[in-house]
């Protein structure tokens, strides 16, 4: 029935596969002994051409990314694993660090190298905290076996890896966001230009990489980017972590190739709804995407392009199912509830607009709600994520993205689902 | 240079240069709230958006910087960047943003001190909605003390966050910083860190809002009622540009003005409060002599005819006490008259302070020491003795801060003498023990130059007009001398100054204009 064979997630339900010696026995660190043979540059190369992109959110190319950071630069260069992984319906770091953390680190290790970096970090979750314990025994697992530390396996490399816990807040997992939080200051985003890779970390070169990404590395190096590219869709590729939750009988993360049908992914892996109930509406990469109404995704391959194309996103591949019994109205204010306690709270349209969602619609949702109302919150949420033009790219009004994850989840429940956002106001007239 | 398309306008501006910074060098009005030219540029207000060529997205000018282009990526041929600061998609985004700030902004501009020179309600009128569209409750706080003279009206808060970059980077002392997150967003110092240094008085300058509020000035006046000048700081030897507002015969408030060779941006709080201890003082305003131990006012011809009897015959027996609170023409008028001794009273001085931003306060709390020193070269070190030595018996002295100077020494040195001629604003301590007061002008009425210790030539403007029949000081002393000798006015007096003191030489107030020359021969330019 599956003939692809998982990749990140191959050994994760054997015994003990959280450990140094299990991870060697299954080929680990064989591909960072490679690259200490190889020139960062033929590292820097050899990711580019596997066309990996970018697990966190944005998709954005891992190479090219890499490739920002300046060369003829003495200033220290730094990677940050970005494990801050806090977008609603997504679980699929938490997962790798838990069963497979010497994959993620030797990818980090592997990426460090490549941009000539000698401190790394771990941004873990404040809420992770059996992760974090876990992760320290790893690090010592690799100082131990001198895969850390000063002359990494006999080469000249040297590199350490500092663990910081993040202290809760959603927009630390922002990567300019999470650098401010790493130098101890309040996580509010930075302005850009600069980009991190220009100054970053204590305005120094820095590159963040979400941990699913730095997992894939050591199996580009081991099996190539043409291996790389023969997995799934053609403009991006690999092996992906799709988080499967809401109202689905079985519940997870499962490893797939990119472009697997949303439909499969819901009705095959995750087992479809319970008790056969209709399927309402589908996030397709955190709730942070657009929401797709039952047609959309029972029509849409999960890969970056597809997913545009329906006028949302892959974002972190966390997917939330609502069965027919969802009410769409209170879903949305759940949602805009948990952007308007989340905004940091700098740019303008972000710290009030969110409020001003929430309190609309909750008085929408007491019955309060007016006729006016619908066209106010196509309008609010315009103002703070800006009208969504996909053919001349994002329409982003804030210094992060922020401002779109809140604005275009909300508009689109009321655009797909504004019967239901009408029949709550109509209730009200029709009492009044 | 880069080639700049701004609207219209087409300019040359520096490789780096922002678009909001040659927007509103060149006259092009583009709103803005969080940009403060001295803090770093964090662009979350929001209010600077503008469209660029070439851009999907509207752009924040103050992050938007201007820079050569190679010529394939130059714009209509030419530019190296072509900005859009007035067009519908830019106005209405303005519209937009307005509307986020005011949605828990109170209406309360008729009782707001801020109305008539804030930013928010200017642009309100020019881009805002006549109604609002926000039908829920609005986000209500009272208000909080966050230092002894700074008070917060958070309701009135836009979080700019300008107050809080201001106490990282200038002060350094980090006493502000936004507490709580997203909507509850508060501005806040913690308790047992209250705003207190010296410099916070300069929050409520730069908050573009209403929200911070300097309790010495709170519903004191409306801006309107009063009247500005431009003036220097007395309060100490960096001699920090400021604006004076004033109402009448009262000085309200004291801003700083900026001037980037001597105060950057701002001013310390004991300038800026300092002219406080010249209200409610005892003024003198009539020449007044003492017979009996009693004052009686006397005409100004009386006073002179007296100064001329005593000192004729016995121009050697006499000292002049210059004050480094006096202005250049005033010192060089009595240092020129004196032919005995010329001395000073010990300086004031008090803690040097710098800040991390390179903002100072001088120990040294005159304000004109330097320039004291530079047109009366002839100054004794140690005048007490100097005073015992010559056997002098009359003494002329400038009354002005000293009088807390003046210590047992001087009290055996005073009742020794035989005539004590004060030129004095108020009845101080020392002008009680002086046989003839001369009415001199009180510091926010003086009118002349002051050296700062840069070597800095400032214009001393006058802000309150004089109080009764008293005279500007270096007038005063012109009045000394016989009348074929007299200085015509002041410019001429300057050009005598700069004659015998080459450093001094072309100086005039229009040259000097509002931001002061170096000396060492730049002044001649």
């Amino acid at each position: 029935m599956n003939a692809f064979k998982p990749v990140l997630t191959e050994h994760i339900h054997q015994k003990d596969c959280h450990t140094l010696p299990f991870y060697k026995s299954v080929g680990g660190y064989k591909a960072l002994e490679k690259v200490l043979a190889m020139q960062p540059d033929a590292v820097i190369q050899e990711v580019k051409e596997s066309n990996l992109r970018g697990r966190g959110g944005a998709g954005f190319s891992t190479g090219v990314k890499w490739g920002f950071i300046p060369k003829d630069s003495d200033q220290p260069k730094y990677l940050i694993n970005n494990a801050d992984e806090s977008e609603p319906g997504t679980f699929k770091d938490r997962l790798l660090m838990n069963k497979t953390p010497h994959q993620m680190l030797e990818g980090m290790i592997i990426a460090s190298y490549a941009i000539n970096c000698n401190t790394a970090f771990i941004y873990i979750r404040g809420e992770f905290y059996k992760e974090y314990q876990l992760l320290k025994k790893t690090l010592a697992e690799a100082y131990q076996a001198n895969l850390l530390g000063q002359g990494i396996l006999g080469s000249d490399y040297n590199l350490e890896v500092v663990i910081h816990r993040g202290a809760g807040a959603y927009i630390c997992g922002e990567e300019t966001g999470l650098i401010e939080s790493l130098e101890g200051k309040r996580g509010w985003p930075r302005i850009k230009p600069p980009f991190p890779a220009i100054e970053g970390y204590l305005h120094c070169p820095t590159v963040v990489n979400n941990v699913e990404t730095l997992a894939c590395l050591p199996h580009i190096i081991n099996h190539g980017a043409d291996w790389f590219k023969s997995i799934g869709s053609e403009k991006g590729p690999g092996p992906r972590l799709f988080c499967v939750s809401g109202t689905v009988n079985n519940p997870g993360v499962f490893e797939e190739p990119m472009g697997i049908s949303l439909k499969e992914l819901i009705f095959d892996r995750a087992g479809g709804i319970p008790e056969n109930k209709q399927l309402k509406a589908v996030f397709p990469g955190g709730s942070s995407s657009a929401i797709l109404t039952a047609e959309e995704a029972l029509d849409v391959k999960m890969d970056f392009e597809d997913l545009v194309e329906k006028k949302s996103m892959l974002g972190s591949a966390g997917v939330i199912v609502m069965d027919e019994t969802v009410d769409m109205v209170q879903a949305c204010l759940n949602i805009a509830r948990f952007y308007a306690h989340e905004s940091c709270g700098q740019c303008t349209p972000c710290r009030e607009g969110t409020a001003w969602l929430v309190k609309m619609l909750t008085r929408i949702v007491n019955g309060q709600g007016k006729p006016d109302d619908i066209d106010m919150l196509y309008e609010i949420t315009d103002n703070i994520g800006g009208r969504i033009d996909f053919s001349k790219g994002s329409f982003g009004k804030t210094i992060c993205p922020f401002g779109e994850a809140v604005a275009w989840p909300v508009r689109s429940f009321v655009e797909k689902f504004e019967n239901e956002f009408r029949s709550y106001i109509q209730q009200v007239e029709a009492v009044a | 240079m880069p080639l700049l398309k701004i609207d219209d306008l087409e300019i040359e501006v520096k490789n780096g240069t922002t678009v909001l910074e040659a927007a509103l060098e060149n006259g092009i009005d583009i709103p803005y709230y969080c940009y403060h030219p001295a803090l770093e540029i964090v662009g979350s207000c929001r209010m600077c958006l503008v469209q660029v060529e070439g851009m999907p997205k509207l752009q924040v000018s103050c992050n938007t910087f201007v820079g050569e282009v190679p010529p394939e990526r130059k714009v209509d041929g030419n530019f190296d960047m072509v900005v859009q600061t007035q067009n519908d998609l830019v106005i209405q985004e303005r519209k937009n943003i307005l509307e986020f700030l005011l949605l828990n902004h109170p209406l309360d501009c008729p009782v707001c001190d801020q109305a008539g020179e804030c930013y928010l309600q200017d642009y309100s009128f020019k881009f805002g909605n006549a109604h609002s569209r926000f039908d829920e409750d609005k986000r209500v706080r009272p208000n909080e003390y966050l230092g002894s003279q700074i008070v917060i009206n958070h309701n009135r808060c836009i979080l700019c966050s300008r107050c809080t970059r201001f106490t990282r980077e200038i002060s350094g002392t980090s006493e502000l910083f936004v507490d709580e997150r997203g909507y509850s967003s508060k501005i806040a110092a913690l308790e047992d860190r209250p705003l207190n240094n010296l410099l916070a008085g300069n929050v409520a300058d730069i908050c573009p809002v209403g929200a911070l509020l300097s309790t010495d000035y709170v519903h004191k006046n409306r801006i309107w009622n009063l009247q500005k000048k431009s003036s220097v700081c007395q309060d100490c030897s960096v001699g920090c540009n400021i604006d004076a507002f004033y109402q009448k015969r009262k000085i309200f408030r004291l801003n700083p003005r900026e001037n980037q060779d001597v105060n950057g941006y701002f001013m310390c709080d004991i300038g800026r409060y300092g002219f406080h201890r010249f209200e409610d003082l005892e003024r003198v305003t009539r020449p007044l002599f003492k017979s009996n131990g009693i004052f009686s006012e006397i005409s100004w011809d009386t006073a002179i005819e007296k100064i001329g009897d005593k000192f004729n015959g016995a121009e050697e027996k006499v000292a002049g006490v210059l004050s480094p609170f006096h202005t250049n023409e005033t010192n060089f008028m009595l240092g020129r008259f004196i032919k005995g001794i010329i001395g000073t009273f010990p300086h004031i001085e008090d803690e040097e302070i710098t800040y991390p931003s390179g903002f100072r306060i001088s120990s040294d709390r005159s304000p004109n020491k330097r320039g004291m020193h530079d047109v009366c070269p002839s100054i004794v070190d140690d005048l007490a003795s100097e005073i015992n030595d010559k056997e002098i018996r009359v003494i002329y002295i400038l009354d002005n801060e000293i009088d807390k100077e003046i210590d047992e020494t001087w009290n055996k040195i005073l009742t020794k003498m035989d005539f004590i001629i004060v030129q004095a604003y108020a009845m101080t301590r020392l002008a009680k023990s002086a046989h003839l007061i001369l009415p001199g002008l009180a510091p926010f009425e003086r009118e002349g130059t002051i050296t700062n210790d840069q070597g800095r030539v400032q214009w001393l403007r006058s802000v309150l007009p004089n109080n009764g029949e008293s005279r500007p000081d270096w007038e005063i002393l012109n009045l000394l001398y016989k009348t074929g000798e007299r200085f015509s006015d002041i410019n001429e007096l300057m050009k005598g100054m700069g004659e015998q003191f080459p450093s001094y030489s072309g100086m005039t107030f229009f040259k000097l204009g509002d931001q002061g020359l170096p000396l060492n021969g730049n002044l001649k330019t």
